[in-house]
């Protein structure tokens, strides 16, 4: 599309085409290529190993039922699955497909709370994990609808601490146990966020 | 759209954006556009509905390790790749359609303290899975896959836990 957009934008500066043709064209260009793509996405077959969607964010705190009652509160979800260390957040109901994919193969998207120790040792005698030198230091959530001055009045009156814009499309905020957690719309994407 | 484009042009006209800004930001309308009309985009009437991820903030010692990793391991598409210290690593639907992104960075050296909490691992669901063809994809990328049938474990280069897995091996509701 940029480069499409380049070229009409040459041949416009060249007097090749008018102002209001450029518009029309782009304007053309722009919803042609978004019902394409609505047609086109996921339809090829990965080959090789090509991650689909995350399956699933496991959280571990000092406190997973805590944890749980909070991404609940804040973000309307269900809790399934509740152990004696653990409970799955689903991010919907049973039966529904994850947001704009078509694939039947890939399930909604949840957290795991948990509480346990990272660095213990498998109970099944494996090697224990390596000690990472990387730190996944937050997770963005994309929401629906994201309006972020009504979205801050709802976190707010939830008492959610911590509350600060994030660029131009989202904001922050911590959960009980200092985890920082951004929440944006569909305008916060891999092609806007620098 | 329409009026969103011939602002765009009249911007670029006055010297406001670059040619670059123009295209880019044609590119992103279509994004938007396409965005927009979504049924599933619309909030409920109280509280928030949630989509998905909208990223992995991924802070190491040398994000071109990890972008090489997960572009290479998990076929995720480089993009806004800044040469020094930042890219965001795209899959699953198409940015702004509801597709997810790590950002590898660099870390800061000022980082703040550290939470009670961690993000242990994340783990992706592979579609059309099948146990020979992944660990075989893994193995052929120089990765030591562990686990069992639908879910394996790989270290990225930092050492950090990555879980491919099925959509039956884990799901929330089986």
């Amino acid at each position: 599309m940029q480069g499409f957009a380049a070229t009409k934008l040459n041949e416009f500066e060249q007097g090749k085409i008018s102002r209001r043709t450029l518009i029309e064209t782009l304007t053309l260009a722009v919803t042609a290529m978004c019902a394409a793509n609505a047609n086109a996405a996921q339809v090829a077959a990965p080959r090789g190993v090509k991650a689909a969607l995350v399956n699933h964010v496991s959280y571990t705190c000092p406190d997973f039922k805590q944890a749980g009652d909070w991404y609940s509160k804040v973000f309307n979800l269900d809790q399934v699955g509740l152990k004696e260390t653990e409970v799955t957040l689903p991010f919907g109901k049973k039966g529904e497909q994850p947001y704009n994919v078509t694939a039947k193969d890939v399930p909604l998207t949840f957290i795991i709370c948990r509480t346990r120790d990272v660095n213990a040792p498998p109970a099944n005698g494996a090697a224990p994990r390596p000690r990472p030198t990387a730190l996944i230091n937050h997770i963005g959530y994309t929401v629906a609808d994201f309006d972020r001055n009504r979205v801050r009045d709802q976190l707010k009156a939830m008492g959610v601490a911590n509350l600060r814009d994030g660029g131009e499309y989202s904001l922050h905020m911590t959960d009980p146990f200092g985890y920082d957690v951004q929440i944006s719309g569909l305008a916060n994407n891999a092609l806007t966020d620098v | 759209m329409e009026r969103f484009i011939a602002d765009l042009i009249g911007k670029f006209e006055t010297g406001t954006i670059s040619r670059r800004d123009f295209c880019e930001g044609v590119a992103l309308a279509a994004i938007v556009y396409a965005a927009g009309g979504a049924e599933a985009n619309a909030a409920p009437p109280s509280g928030l509905k949630m989509l998905g991820v909208n990223h992995i903030s991924y802070a190491c010692p040398d994000y071109r390790k990890a972008r090489d990793f997960y572009s290479s391991v998990l076929g995720m598409e480089k993009l806004k790749d800044d040469g020094k210290g930042r890219v965001n690593l795209a899959f699953g639907p198409a940015p702004g359609k509801g597709g997810s992104f790590i950002v590898a960075r660099n870390a800061a050296a000022n980082a703040p303290a550290p939470a009670r909490a961690v993000v242990d691992h994340v783990c992706y669901t592979i579609s059309n899975w099948n146990d020979a063809r992944v660990n075989a994809a893994l193995k052929a990328q120089g990765q030591n896959p562990t686990g069992r049938s639908g879910s394996v474990n790989v270290y990225d280069p930092f050492n950090v836990q990555v879980q491919l897995a099925s959509a039956e091996a884990e799901n929330p509701f089986i």
